[in-house]
């Protein structure tokens, strides 16, 4: 866990930071509106791939739970709370 | 234990009780009156809108009065009252005490509502909720804008008064037993969505008093031709109600957490991490007010900061959703009503959630500013999560309310066509800000998707209508009619659960 933490930490230093540093190091003359423009809608592109492929996991992830922890599933058993007889304290 | 209709009492009884479930009794029976109200004049607006040209509403005038009504009422009569109801009933008993801290203050706080609500639906203003400036101003017709403005600052020191009273009650009047890290969750949500409104109000409060006096003539501090800035308004509304999202949807997501691990049969997969997550989102939802003004001509710096501050409440809600993912998984699900209003929260909160990534980011923002993508947006937040979430809840609390079962089929049918009809209403709206089409307007021009799309989304309204006359059928019917509940287990799940109805918290 501690090494997936890692690599999304060097990912996220070497694609996010070197784009919002040239975002930012765009000067404020005029003429150079439209560049910073592109690199915005790159980095919002990037962003949108990115909120898209994490939105159809979770949404998957969302569905397939329903359906495979439903009460009704043939291979549905008690949960190891219901199991214990332990009181589930509250949320 | 909590019932209030299975003993039945003098109706003045109730009303002038300061108990803290009869109070929560009057919010809910309340809000669920401007539920009907505010949702009434929404299905005007939609029916309006299904072709271009006046329909059914004669000036564009009257259309402006109905949605500033529509949206002030479900916004402040409608989803805080309702949160309160959710508060009074369930805060003092999770954190083990008899009452509110202060009872009076709780009963003066919701006796702000009628008042509050009566200066609205009878002045009927036309500035939308926002109250827009210079407009505001100089031309809105009074006393219809002044009601509207003195509506709302009654409606603004219930809620203070009524955040203070959560506050003191969590951190103060907790038994001496419990550590702040045992309060539930639900009451978390309640103190997060408290100390937000206690910071954000005042500054709504400062800007109808200068609003106001602007109207009257004495200053000029929103009016250009008095030297004044209106942007300098926009700023201070914004101040107060980018937070008061969170205010509405902090509690919304704390009865999911009620709700998700009952009927997943489990405890919640991590309770720290949820308090966390309440904690960021209170704080970040002051980082981002300025998002909403872009299109203002703010500097680039300003624009990225504000864009950054928004995107920063994004890891705290996938922290919720994760939770509530990971609670379910490995779970033995009981999809009853409630939970399936939670689940349908969940799936729209994160839609409305991916909105509002595009929303933040500059480039969109201009694109689809002021078009209907903004009115799909902030629905599918305030409908499609802090309602379902709410009235999730209230199916939930029903049995305890009143003693008796709701009719399970009648609330599946109302999830299934609230889910299809918001769908359609919300996700179509998007669609059709991106072919452009302005929002708060009465008449469009008849272009063949701008009319295909705004009748998809009238259809999805009605569908909502339907479906909210059916709970209301089954609100009424099951009160007076239904099965007697079990209160130990009135949903069947079997084995020993945490309620917190049966903490002992009996009247005063």
């Amino acid at each position: 866990m501690k090494n997936l933490l890692g690599l999304f930490l060097v990912l996220a230093i070497l694609v996010i930071i070197p784009t919002v540093d040239h975002v930012f190091a765009a000067p404020d003359e005029p003429g150079e509106y439209i560049d910073r423009r592109v690199l915005i809608w790159n980095l919002f592109f990037r962003m949108m791939v990115a909120a898209f492929t994490v939105g159809a996991v979770v949404s998957g992830t969302m569905i397939w739970i329903c359906w495979r922890f439903r009460e009704s599933h043939p291979n549905a058993t008690p949960t190891e709370y219901e199991k214990s007889g332990a009181e589930v304290g509250p949320a | 234990m909590v019932l209030e209709l299975q003993k039945p009492r003098p109706v003045w009884q109730i009303m002038f009780s300061t108990h803290h479930t009869d109070v929560g009794l009057l919010y809910l029976i309340s809000s669920i009156a401007f539920l009907f109200m505010g949702g009434a004049l929404a299905l005007l607006i939609r029916a309006e809108l299904f072709l271009p040209e006046a329909q059914l509403i004669a000036d564009a005038m009257t259309f402006n009065r109905i949605f500033t009504v529509h949206g002030t009422t479900l916004i402040f009569l409608f989803l805080l009252p309702s949160a309160s109801a959710v508060g009074n009933y369930f805060v003092p008993i999770m954190v083990r005490y008899k009452d509110m801290a202060y009872p009076k203050l709780n009963a003066i706080a919701f006796w702000m509502i009628p008042p509050g609500a009566a200066l609205i639906w009878l002045g009927f203003a036309d500035f939308t909720w926002y109250a827009t400036p210079p407009y505001s101003i100089i031309s809105a017709p009074g006393p219809a804008a002044d009601m509207w403005i003195f509506g709302l600052k009654i409606l603004g020191i219930s809620s203070v008064l009524g955040a203070i009273n959560f506050v003191v009650t969590i951190l103060k009047c907790k038994h001496p037993d419990m550590s702040i890290g045992q309060v539930p969750l639900l009451a978390w949500a309640f103190l997060s969505s408290s100390l937000i409104v206690l910071v954000a109000i005042p500054t709504f409060a400062a800007a109808l008093l200068m609003l106001l006096t602007d109207r009257l003539g004495v200053t000029g501090f929103f009016n250009p031709a008095m030297g004044g800035d209106p942007i300098a308004y926009a700023h201070l509304f914004w101040f107060t109600f980018h937070p008061e999202v969170y205010v509405l949807v902090i509690p919304a997501i704390g009865m999911m957490y009620e709700i998700i691990p009952r009927f997943s049969r489990k405890p919640i997969f991590s309770k720290s991490s949820g308090i966390f997550a309440f904690v960021l989102l209170s704080i970040v939802s002051f980082s981002s007010w300025a998002h909403h003004m872009y299109a203002t001509g703010m500097s680039f710096t300003e624009k990225t900061v504000f864009m950054l501050g928004t995107l920063a409440a994004v890891p705290a809600s996938g922290m919720h959703v994760f939770n509530f993912v990971a609670t379910m998984w490995n779970g033995r699900i009981k999809f009853l009503t409630p939970m399936m209003w939670a689940i349908g929260g969940i799936a729209l909160f994160f839609s409305a959630g991916a909105g509002g990534v595009a929303n933040a980011a500059m480039p969109l923002d201009f694109t689809t500013h002021d078009t209907y993508w903004v009115v799909g947006h902030f629905h599918l937040f305030v409908m499609g999560t802090i309602a379902f979430g709410t009235i999730g809840f209230i199916y939930y609390m029903f049995p305890y309310v009143t003693g008796r079962m709701y009719n399970e089929t009648m609330g599946k049918v109302h999830f299934i066509l609230s889910f299809v009809g918001t769908v359609l209403v919300f996700f179509t709206q998007h669609v059709l800000g991106l072919y452009g089409m302005p929002r708060r307007i009465f008449d469009y021009p008849a272009i063949p998707e701008w009319i295909a799309m705004n009748q998809i989304a009238t259809v999805g309204a009605m569908i909502i209508g339907v479906s909210m006359v059916i709970f209301l059928i089954n609100l009424i019917h099951s009160s007076a009619k239904g099965k007697p509940a079990d209160i130990h287990d009135p949903f069947g799940l079997g084995g020993k659960y945490y309620y917190p109805f049966e903490s002992k918290n009996p009247h005063h």
